[in-house]
């Protein structure tokens, strides 16, 4: 039998005179005998369980309903997210401007559950018998209230994602990070996209600076900051005409937001926002050297200024850590 | 001249560092032994997060097909000529490679994004000298034609260089790739090509997977460790759909240019093979604790049943996704329980090598769980899906 993984390493650390040798055999022993982990492995089916049956039930009732009534599935789904969140409530961590300490794993998922299943049953009132009619903001705001609240009171940050993405939808995009490039309208979002975002990075950064649940910050910059950019850069190339938003707005916004991200990287250590400012900052900056100031004429400076930036960019990620003095987190 | 471009230590110093960092974390080191092993395996290569090393492959994409169209216009923008076409990707082929070695050199990068987007740039260009000289004798043909077989050889001497230089993942994994279509090209120019073909997969995975095995006892088994684990996984993933019966029956009818797949020869070896190979991957993979093959068994029991279902539904789908579930979710709890305390070498806890990837998890469920859609003209509420729990596990 070929020497394993383990043995190589304690073989080359014994012979460097690193590990005495009574010390590397008790590390080989360790390595041999301690056991395999099933961990995610299990998890992943138990997940893979719960979404099949739970399709399976749903595409049943669906098939069903007829003879179940939809009385009886709002009453079991009510029944359901008040059992899910009566559990929380009961494990509820007492509130602190901190991180409250973790009630387990089992309350915290079954919070996230009793707020699905809430979004579950508003969406199937509504569809069924049109609870809020066309009062569209109004099933918008419910959730956004109940889920920020639940979320401070909680101590939960998936909870707050939620929170977050109701916000957005009330004022009528989407802003989970996919969306936010895909399922917008920016023609007419633009501009309240863009305040949106930026404020929920506003809130993001109040939060941060003055210690008021820092450690929801991460979601709120990560979600407003991506949605502040995508849609300042859409307002920049589909023009005021479309937007209602000036260029001249738009440009220097978009370019002070990725030098904001960029600040807040190098205090928060994280490559994300820089990352996020390093890509919009570049085609903010593109859009100023081609459209704005036009010194860039012909196709073959043209063909000349890509390789060159795009080695400029590369140059400058590789040492981000020595220009941005950051210490990346492992 | 070093055959590696890439300082070989360096794999071997990660695996150390990542080692003694866990042995540390248990209690196995004693005081300063930590921190005289990172003194004693530096790891002064730039290897950067996930996510950086996208944005650095997609800049550094952008850079070359950028540079390799400026390098176009002096060439071929008077006239298309096959001279011309032939010095560009020359041209673009030693670039690339001249400044892959000069960056690997300066600024040490190991697998970093940029210099993987170099070599793919490199290679690109030296494969398209081979498509060149292939359209000039009138295309590649098809799987079973004679003409293929120079351009795999071809293909295999340069994709086979670059995995032994720099130890490219994807590389090695288009030499199997590659390697796999020149076997099933000569198996197809003999008579009983077609009826073997299922047996000649099997056989070479086989092959790949000795080859693999037999390489890791040679030197610089920790270079190449991740560029033998794609192969392996491949040769796995080959060896058992060369058995399956679904892939065997419809590639046998792809093959003849059937409108309808017809039962084949041997059924019954394939019926037993479609079952019996992922039970003899798991029962591999939870026996030595390896877990490339337990996945790779999970996954083949999958389609396994998918086949299974394919030509005999025995129940309705949501009926058959609620006692699956069902089953699957009462498995796998129990096995949970079961193994809380390790019991045969086996344990359901967390192995503390497994670091979460990044602390993606509010994103995560943001993404995943669209409350109310945006309300647009014509909207009605419940249309959308509210996905699955999206949780990690990593509160």
């Amino acid at each position: 039998m070929p020497p394993t993984f383990a043995d190589r390493l304690l073989a080359d650390l014994e012979a460097r005179g690193l590990l005495p040798p009574a010390q590397a055999a008790a590390l080989a022993a360790y390595e041999r005998q301690r056991p395999f982990s099933l961990h995610y492995e299990l998890r992943a089916l138990l997940y893979l369980g719960i979404t099949l049956l739970s399709g399976g039930l749903g595409v049943l009732i669906y098939q069903n309903i007829e003879r179940i009534g939809h009385g009886v599935v709002v009453a079991g789904i009510a029944a359901l997210m008040a059992a899910c969140l009566a559990y929380a409530a009961r494990h509820r961590p007492a509130f602190t401007w901190g991180v409250a300490p973790s009630p387990g794993l089992l309350p915290e998922y079954l919070l996230l559950l009793g707020c699905l299943l809430f979004l579950v049953l508003e969406g199937y009132l509504q569809a069924q018998y049109q609870l809020f009619g066309t009062r569209f903001g109004l099933a918008a705001a419910l959730p956004t209230a109940l889920f920020f609240g639940i979320a401070y009171g909680f101590d939960h940050r998936g909870v707050l994602s939620m929170a977050v993405t109701a916000l957005a939808s009330w004022v009528g995009v989407s802003i989970a990070p996919l969306a936010a490039y895909a399922q917008n309208d920016y023609a007419t979002l633009s501009g309240p996209a863009a305040v949106l975002g930026l404020g929920l990075g506003g809130l993001g950064l109040w939060s941060d600076l003055t210690n008021h649940k820092r450690h929801f910050a991460f979601a709120y910059l990560s979600l407003g900051g991506n949605l502040a950019l995508v849609a300042l850069t859409a307002a920049l190339f589909l023009g005021p005409a479309q937007t209602g938003v000036p260029r001249w707005v738009a440009l220097p916004v978009l370019l002070a937001t990725c030098a904001g991200l960029a600040w807040y990287a190098r205090r928060t250590q994280s490559y994300l926002f820089l990352l996020m400012g390093a890509v919009f900052g570049y085609v903010a900056f593109s859009y100023l050297c081609f459209e704005v100031l036009g010194f860039i004429d012909g196709v073959a400076l043209g063909l000349l200024y890509f390789p060159l930036t795009a080695a400029g960019v590369v140059v400058f990620l590789v040492n981000m850590k020595r220009i941005l003095r950051i210490v990346p987190r492992r | 001249m070093r055959l590696q471009a890439y300082n070989p230590a360096w794999a071997l110093h990660a695996a150390v560092r990542a080692a003694a960092t866990r042995w540390q974390r248990q209690g196995l080191l004693v005081d300063g032994q930590h921190a005289a092993i990172d003194a004693a395996y530096p790891l002064d290569c730039y290897q950067p997060a996930w996510l950086l090393r996208a944005v650095l492959f997609f800049f550094t994409v952008l850079g070359c097909a950028a540079a390799a169209a400026f390098c176009a216009l002096p060439l071929l923008n008077s006239s298309y000529s096959d001279a011309g076409l032939t010095a560009w990707l020359l041209l673009l082929a030693a670039g690339f490679l001249l400044v892959l070695e000069l960056i690997i050199t300066s600024s040490r990068p190991y697998h970093a994004g940029y210099d993987n987007a170099i070599l793919y740039a490199a290679v690109l260009a030296l494969l398209g000298l081979g498509v060149q000289a292939q359209l000039a004798v009138g295309g590649a043909g098809t799987l079973a034609g004679p003409r293929l077989a120079p351009f795999l050889l071809y293909g295999i001497a340069v994709l086979g260089a670059a995995t032994v230089r720099y130890a490219d993942l994807l590389a090695a994994a288009l030499v199997f790739a590659a390697a796999l279509a020149l076997a099933a090209n000569l198996a197809l120019q003999t008579a009983a090509g077609p009826a073997l073909l299922p047996f000649v997969a099997m056989l070479f995975a086989a092959g790949a997977a000795a080859v693999v095995h037999r390489l890791a006892r040679g030197p610089h088994y920790f270079y190449y460790r991740t560029c033998r684990q794609t192969v392996k996984a491949l040769a796995l993933a080959t060896f058992y759909l060369g058995g399956n019966y679904l892939v065997v029956r419809e590639g046998n009818a792809a093959l003849s240019h059937l409108p309808f797949a017809p039962q084949i020869p041997f059924a019954p070896l394939f019926y037993a093979l479609t079952a019996l190979i992922p039970l003899a991957y798991l029962y591999y993979g939870l026996r030595r604790h390896d877990r490339l093959v337990l996945i790779m068994g999970l996954l083949a029991v999958a389609f396994s049943v998918f086949t299974l279902r394919y030509y005999r539904a025995l129940l309705p789908p949501a009926v058959a996704a609620a006692l699956a579930g069902a089953l699957l979710l009462a498995v796998a709890a129990a096995a949970l329980r079961y193994l809380g305390t390790p019991r045969h070498g086996l344990t359901a806890a967390a192995d503390d090598e497994a670091v979460p990837l990044f602390n993606l998890e509010s994103l995560v469920v943001a993404q995943y769980n669209v409350p109310g859609q945006v309300p647009a003209a014509g909207f009605q509420f419940g249309g959308g899906d509210s996905g699955g729990g999206g949780a990690t596990g990593q509160f």
